[in-house]
């Protein structure tokens, strides 16, 4: 019985001192943890300072994604609106981030950095097809990279 | 021969042999930009480069012709240092904007670079700014700052083609391609120059920003939409198909496509093309469409018989589409009623049929009424291939028109219309009169001469005919006549006369291994045997008979008379009022098949796509309607076009053809007489990419007689009667059209409601133009 106690009281000594020790754990979502910079979550589609589209839609990404991830279809940017820095944009850019992998090797093909992986990692849906992120949904990041 | 060392390899070649094709044999890969083996050498871009031991510098692998006991490198030190300067000098004004550039991940510049280019540039000055996507003409854009200056489209189009429509413009750095006069390129040929570009400069305006080489997927195939059967590359992407190349085949092919070809790919996206099924001109299901002509043809056999049912195949159809039709035609139905939809009425038998091999082995070409720049594009260039490599090619034309051209120069028989036969034969009589067959040609000519064929004109023809080493004829099949007349030329010339018959429709000698009737007269026979009620079913696969077959009337008069007619194919027909149903039908770059060309060559054209909506191969038609007929078909035994012995040619059949008295034609007056030609822009399906491009005079007729008739020295619109039909076309004025002579491709809307012969011209009034 002496033994039992003892066992008893080494345990419940472990709880107690537990208690008053600093939380490994934060009460999400009021609180949320800080990233390393080089986190790699959710993709976005950057503009440039006048507000034009960055992706060209040269289908870089699309090559290099080891998950097929990315499709992306260009076509030659409509005359009068600028939507893009160039002659060519991307009509469609669609992420299937059930796919991803989130290995950014997007971000380190695109020669205009436009894909940028930023640090927002809430993916959650209760419908596959919400889970392809497409092009509106990419230019309108929640958070900014 | 030539030995010789590469690479410490030894090799054996022919002497002339440039050292880039001698590396090639041996698997050595030598970067070239300017050099083709079509178009010859030319050293324009040095990045050929290699060091050849006792000559003091690098030199250029394309330029250089091997020696004896030659040793090269196309590797080492020097070789790499040569050849990263050379690609530093090429890099200094390109843009470098891979990204938005259509080549990017096909390009020579990229790949060539990677491997043998520095890792920068050192040029700091801005770059020079040129024209960016300009036009070539409506299917190509030109990007001068990609441009390499390899000069491959200048010396195409100028030496190859013949037809010099781009040119290099300014000196230096400020050299640019461009077009002759900022003046649209014209030719027929322009799509090549897309292929033979190695950089980003030269690209096709359809498919300008569709695709990159990792989402697309390229399938090899044929073009269907002439009897040359050019081989090609399907470019789909996402089940779209959006670009042809073509493909090159080793000591065979070049890959040349014409533009008819290369950029009327998209006809299955035509706004016409035929997604639902259509019965009694109601929409409705694909199951019940079937179904209801299953119970047609259940009712049809029942009531009278199987050979009451007629099957017409045409369109694009595969050959084993066309075994697959004739197994139901003849299994299930029970009817030997086959036959091919044809334009014209001539056929040539297997037996007498040569190969684009002949071409280049050819010392003299027979163009007999056909003009190969408007039929068979693709063969003009091989006929230009051999001018250029034989120059003492002789070119025959005989014809109605004159057949020759500019970049095909010869010597012309014009003959009045439909006496080409008899012309043939009157020149072959001058030469052996005392042929057996050649006495049973002319034996009812009497004492016919042939109007404006001198009779020392006869007699130089026959004498060149006899007397060609290499005789080529091609024959564009509007005269049947000439078919006997071929094959006893063919008797009479000891040496080889091998003939390519330049009429359609594309796969017409698949259809004939597949076990349809090539004879035009069995087509004639089930229509007429439809208009006089014997046949009260017909079956029509692919064909657009109201567009396709020369007398209209009859088809009407057939179509009219029918219980049920039923056309399968890719868009509705003309006119289909009097069809009962419509059925979409799965097309080329949809299906997997063979086709045969003009060379009687099999070729077989792989499935890229998905037919789109309730378009679905011929077979599944056929076993439903097996299913109600209560013949199920058995496809276990897999059936294969190709033959054993004669591998990708069909086999040889030997064919006896009946030699008969050719009949006097007719003395036609000094009127003005239709003559049906070929023109490839007016035939096949239509297409929304080559719209710019389809005439829109496409009618031909002389200066002179335009003047006469008023319309001046532009093209214009005329109104053509013969009796009471009448027709406006749209006529451009071409000197090669002797005078009484109005020439109309066949597939012109509605220019088969007149027939051949005599007809009125006047100019139309201005509101049927408009």
């Amino acid at each position: 019985m002496f033994d039992g106690v003892k066992a008893m009281t080494k345990g419940l000594g472990v709880t107690f001192k537990a208690l008053f020790e600093p939380r490994d754990t934060i009460s999400y979502p009021e609180k949320r943890r800080e990233y390393s910079p080089r986190f790699r979550g959710k993709h976005m589609l950057a503009k440039d300072a006048d507000g034009h589209e960055l992706c060209v839609g040269c289908g870089l990404c699309e090559a290099v994604c080891p998950a097929h991830a990315i499709r992306v279809v260009a076509a030659a940017a409509p005359e009068g609106k600028p939507v893009s820095w160039t002659n060519r944009y991307s009509v469609d850019y669609e992420v299937d981030l059930i796919r991803c992998i989130f290995c950014g090797m997007c971000e380190e093909a695109c020669p205009t950095n436009a894909v940028r992986l930023t640090p927002f990692n809430e993916l959650a849906a209760s419908n596959r097809l919400d889970m392809i992120a497409d092009k509106e949904e990419l230019l309108h990041p929640p958070v900014k990279k | 021969m030539i030995r010789l060392t590469i690479d410490g390899q030894e090799i054996t070649v022919p002497e002339g042999t440039m050292i880039v094709d001698a590396a090639a044999k041996l698997g050595v890969d030598v970067p070239i930009y300017c050099y083709h083996q079509a178009l010859g050498p030319l050293g324009a871009c040095r990045m050929c480069l290699v060091e050849v031991e006792k000559m003091p510098k690098l030199a250029t692998a394309c330029t250089t012709a091997v020696s004896e006991g030659m040793v090269v490198r196309s590797k080492g030190p020097a070789v790499d240092k040569g050849r990263r300067g050379v690609l530093e000098f090429l890099l200094i004004n390109h843009p470098l904007d891979c990204p938005v550039c259509d080549k990017g991940g096909e390009c020579y510049l990229q790949d060539y670079t990677f491997e043998y280019g520095p890792g920068g540039g050192r040029f700091q000055e801005p770059k020079i700014q040129k024209v960016k996507d300009g036009p070539i003409n409506e299917f190509v854009l030109v990007d001068q700052e990609r441009c390499v200056l390899c000069q491959r489209c200048v010396r195409f189009m100028g030496e190859y083609v013949g037809e010099g429509q781009l040119l290099l413009e300014g000196r230096g750095v400020e050299t640019v391609v461009t077009t002759v006069d900022q003046v649209p390129a014209t030719s027929q040929f322009t799509g090549n120059v897309i292929d033979l570009c190695p950089v980003g400069a030269l690209l096709s305006a359809p498919y300008h920003h569709k695709g990159r080489p990792w989402n697309i997927e390229r399938e090899e195939s044929v073009c269907p939409h002439c009897p040359v059967g050019c081989t090609s590359k399907v470019t789909a992407r996402e089940g779209h198909v959006i670009r042809m190349e073509g493909r090159p085949i080793p000591d065979r092919e070049w890959g040349w496509l014409c533009d008819r070809g290369r950029f009327g790919y998209d006809f299955g996206y035509h706004p016409e093309r035929l997604l639902a099924s259509r019965v009694q001109g109601n929409e409705t299901s694909a199951a019940l469409a079937t179904r209801q002509v299953g119970e047609w043809l259940k009712t049809t056999v029942e009531q009278h018989g199987g050979s009451s049912v007629g099957v017409i195949v045409g369109g694009m159809h595969t050959t084993e589409e066309a075994y697959q039709l004739k197994r139901f035609a003849t299994e299930v139905i029970g009817t030997e009623k086959l036959a091919i939809s044809r334009s014209e009425a001539g056929y040539l038998p297997r037996a007498l049929n040569g190969t684009f091999e002949d071409i280049k082995k050819a010392d003299t070409v027979l163009l007999l009424g056909t003009d190969p720049y408007d039929a068979v594009p693709v063969v003009h260039l091989k006929l230009r291939e051999r001018l250029l490599r034989y120059p003492a090619l002789k070119v025959i034309g005989i014809g109605p028109t004159a057949l020759t051209r500019d970049t095909l120069p010869g010597q012309d028989v014009i003959t009045a219309p439909e006496q080409s036969a008899v012309v043939m034969a009157l020149a072959m009589a001058t030469q052996r009169p005392d042929d057996a067959q050649v006495k049973t040609l002319i034996h009812d000519l009497g004492s016919f001469r042939p109007q404006g064929v001198l009779p020392e004109m006869l007699t130089q023809l026959g004498a060149q005919l006899l007397r060609a080493d290499h005789l080529v004829c091609l024959w564009d099949g509007l005269e049947p006549a000439m078919g006997m007349v071929l094959a006893v030329l063919a008797d009479l010339r000891e040496k080889p006369t091998p003939m390519l018959p330049t009429f359609g429709p594309g796969n017409w000698r698949g259809w004939e291994r597949g076990g349809f009737s090539a004879h035009f007269e069995d087509l004639t026979r089930i229509l007429e045997e439809a208009r006089d009620g014997v046949i009260k079913t017909l079956l029509v696969f692919g064909a657009d008979l109201l567009e396709e077959y020369p007398d209209r009337s009859l088809v009407q008069a057939a179509f009219e008379r029918l219980d049920h007619v039923v056309v399968e194919g890719l868009r509705p027909p003309v006119d289909s009022t009097q069809v009962d149903a419509l059925l979409p039908g799965a097309g080329w770059a949809e299906v997997y098949g063979t086709y045969i060309n003009m060379e009687a060559r099999l070729q077989v054209a792989m499935a890229s796509v998905q037919p789109p909506g309730q378009a679905r191969p011929v077979k599944t038609y056929l076993n439903t309607w097996a299913h109600i007929l209560g013949r199920p078909l058995n496809w276990e035994e897999d059936w294969d076009p190709f033959d054993d012995d004669s591998g990708d040619l069909l086999p040889i059949e030997t064919r006896h053809v009946e030699i008969e008295p050719l009949t006097t034609p007719p003395t036609t007056d000094a009127g003005m007489t239709l003559v049906i030609g070929s023109l490839i822009w007016e035939k096949g399906e239509p297409s929304e990419i080559l719209l710019p491009r389809v005439p829109e005079f496409p009618g031909r007729i002389n200066p002179q007689e335009a003047e006469e008739l008023g319309l001046g020295t532009e093209p214009g619109r005329i109104s053509v009667s013969q009796g009471d039909t009448h027709l406006v076309v749209g006529v451009s004025l071409d000197s090669r059209i002797p005078v009484g002579v109005l020439w109309i491709p066949q597939g012109v809307l509605g220019v088969n409601r007149l027939g051949k012969g005599p007809v009125q011209l006047s100019l139309a009034k201005e509101e049927v133009t408009a």
